[in-house]
């Protein structure tokens, strides 16, 4: 396809041997239509001239030669030779080539110049006459992708289906008649964002859901420790602010899959702003939101612009709102719901704010997060409810495998989770722990490499369930060290074990994973983001290739999850088998969480269940 | 400094010192950022191998939830 007009291009390799550059140069030339005329190497500059004069209508020479020792001296008098034929004025003269800078182009008495890193579609944009966008010429593949689609969610292993079955049929009994302050305020909020509710009326009912700290900072501006809002001003200069012109190419580059997530969370929406701009720049697909983890043992949202001082930005509408305006439309956006008393009402706010995603597993937030196990279990049944509602795809994360649990037991919890949400008809993705776990620890799973227990895991999942997986989270977890140089290649070599074994989405770290001195910076964002793109690179379509162990721990883990599922569905009671330990126990390092324990409230408002 | 209101967070410095062990290499690195005017520092890394050590340090310019220099026009 022809768009601008055709020129005529004389490809010059005034080099004794290499002419590889100016090859794909021409290649992207003559794709974009152009006529173009490559020159052998090894020519003097006279008989570059001359070759110029033979030819009718040249617009351009594109030079291509590295400076170095009379380099300079070379070039110069390939320029005092065009000149001196009388065709100067005619031609646009650019050179191009490792240490090439412009000023020294411009000083040797060319029109361009173009150094290393340089790509053929800059150039075919110079030639164009048009400004060159990266994100415009390269950015094909960062669109975003439904991470669900094309999923059956049919099941391989009809056993296990049949316990989850009973399982999730009798959660969504067990709750039928309950409510928590959660739902409440979820349900509150929905009215309040539609109008439905006079914000007096709002306020007042809303607070009596929630803890003495948000009633403070409604009632009496009274901010909690080390948070504060951001100014009128400050806001101002964002939106003034133009520092993100330009997004890259996806690391993925062309490929479907995976997309690729960071987490970030610096505790002020701004410096996220800054982050996110960063992280689209250099590759990522997707962003998740990482909130303060006091924000989850807390009933009750804030509100405003909050910029807090420690890890974690709180979750609050104005806050949503800010950093969905500078997302870019193909980033895909993540809000944490998962693990904490304000589960449903994250979902209402992420829904209507437009986040694409969320996440929602009562398992590991009653194992591994500290929430009672029948608290969570209404809020988590609710919070799927939102989430189907707002159409959001969401994770079920095993990340209580940190505390201990078996890999076994934990994706038992997150299969019972996905079926819950099929049920209720949402589209759940699987997210098995994809790091050197405490149980591989332990047992020694990973003694001679880090690829068969993690293959073993996507393995056993794939052959349960036709469901999308989204490894994480962090990939890698446990293997980073402060060193950036091993932190990014640990990442970099699990995202491609990910991508070989066929997932549709990873979280990565960045650099820092290890480093707990003080707030991740940008720079160590870049560092595994670039890793990774190296590491795709490296690979391409080509795999990794697990050793048998992988097969045979899957049928391990497969052989797990039925014994565990049994064992839940026998009990007769999830919240009990939460409990009890049958998906997580003390000895494996996992307990019943507290946070909300006793405030579980009958359909009826005001009546303790 | 004019130059430090463009970074948008920190400054890493990473070099090989030559240094008799971890705890000599952290006293230099930590003065060196002294030197150099930042208050805010961090030893990210560490690790000796050899006649020295390898190492990483931070100067927090703009930690998050500040008055950002970036946002505020800093100096070209």
């Amino acid at each position: 396809m022809m768009a601008a007009e055709r020129k005529k291009i004389l490809l010059v390799p005034l080099d004794p041997v290499h002419d590889v550059g100016l090859k794909l140069i021409r290649r992207a030339l003559k794709e974009a239509g152009h006529d173009t005329l490559l020159l052998p190497p090894g020519l003097e500059p006279n008989e570059v001239v001359s070759k110029l004069l033979e030819q009718n209508g040249v617009d351009f020479v594109l030079v291509s030669r590295t400076i170095g020792y009379r380099v300079g001296e070379l070039l110069a008098e390939f320029v005092d030779l065009v000149e001196a034929c009388g065709v100067r004025e005619r031609v646009i003269l650019v050179v191009g080539g490792m240490a090439v800078r412009p000023e020294l182009a411009a000083e040797l008495g060319f029109d361009a110049g173009f150094g290393s890193g340089t790509t053929p579609e800059e150039v075919v944009a110079y030639v164009e006459g048009r400004p060159f966008v990266a994100g415009k010429e390269r950015g094909t593949g960062k669109k975003k992708v439904d991470l669900t689609a094309g999923y059956s969610y049919a099941y391989r292993n009809r056993e296990i289906e049949k316990q989850l079955d009973l399982i999730t049929q009798e959660i969504l009994t067990w709750v039928g008649n309950k409510t928590s302050p959660a739902v409440e305020r979820a349900r509150l909020a929905f009215s309040a964002l539609r109008g439905e509710i006079e914000p007096g009326e709002f306020r007042e009912k809303y607070l009596g859901y929630c803890d003495d700290l948000v009633r403070d900072y409604y009632n009496h501006r009274r901010l909690p420790n080390r948070t504060r809002l951001l100014d009128r001003e400050e806001l101002d200069a964002l939106e003034r602010h133009q520092h993100w012109e330009g997004i890259s190419t996806a690391v993925r580059e062309g490929l479907p899959r995976p997309a690729i997530f960071i987490q970030y969370g610096t505790g002020c929406p701004i410096m996220d702003i800054m982050h996110i701009k960063t992280c689209e720049a250099w590759g990522a697909d997707g962003v998740v939101h990482f909130d303060p983890s006091w924000g989850a043992r807390t009933e009750g949202l804030l509100a405003g612009y909050l910029a807090h001082s420690e890890d974690g930005t709180v979750i609050t509408l104005e806050n949503l709102r800010l950093l969905k305006e500078y997302l870019w439309p193909g980033t895909l956006w993540q809000v944490r719901a998962h693990r904490g008393l304000n589960t449903p009402e994250t979902v209402v706010l992420a829904g209507e704010v437009g986040a694409d995603l969320t996440k929602i597993n009562m398992v590991y937030a009653s194992l591994g997060a500290g929430m009672d196990p029948a608290r969570m279990t209404v809020d988590g049944v609710e919070a799927i409810r939102w989430a189907v509602h707002y159409g959001l795809s969401f994770d079920v994360v095993t990340n209580e495998e940190l505390c201990g649990v078996p890999a076994y037991k934990a994706f038992a919890g997150m299969l019972i989770v996905a079926h819950l949400a099929r049920k209720m008809g949402g589209r759940p993705i699987l997210q098995p722990l994809f790091c050197r776990s405490p149980e591989v620890m332990i047992y020694g799973q990973m003694k001679d490499n880090y690829i068969d227990y993690n293959a073993a895991k996507i393995l056993a999942l794939q052959g349960i369930i036709d469901a999308p997986l989204w490894p994480g989270a962090p990939i890698g977890f446990l293997t980073h060290t402060e060193d950036r140089v091993q932190s990014a290649v640990t990442t970099a070599l699990h995202a491609c074990l990910a991508r070989s074994l066929g997932v549709e989405a990873i979280s990565i770290a960045s650099s820092d994973e290890a480093y707990a001195g003080g707030p991740i910076v940008a720079a160590s964002r870049i560092d595994t983001l670039r890793g990774t793109y190296e590491g795709f690179r490296f690979f391409g379509s080509a795999g990794i290739e697990p050793t048998s162990r992988a097969q045979e721990w899957a049928q391990e883990l497969v052989a797990g999850i039925t014994r565990v599922l049994k064992d839940v569905a026998s009990s007769g009671s999830f919240v009990q088998a939460l409990y009890r330990g049958l998906l997580g126990s003390p000895e494996d390092g996992a307990y019943p969480g507290r946070v909300g324990r006793g405030t579980l409230l009958r359909k009826e408002p005001g009546e303790d269940v | 400094m004019k130059y430090k209101s463009r970074i948008l967070d920190a400054l890493d410095v990473e070099t090989f010192l030559l240094a008799r062990d971890e705890g000599e290499a952290k006293g230099i690195m930590e003065g060196l950022l002294v030197e150099l005017g930042f208050a805010d520092h961090d030893i990210v890394f560490l690790e000796q191998v050899g006649c020295g050590v390898r190492v990483r340090a931070r100067a927090y310019v703009h930690r998050p939830g500040v008055s950002y220099g970036w946002l505020a026009g800093g100096e070209q």
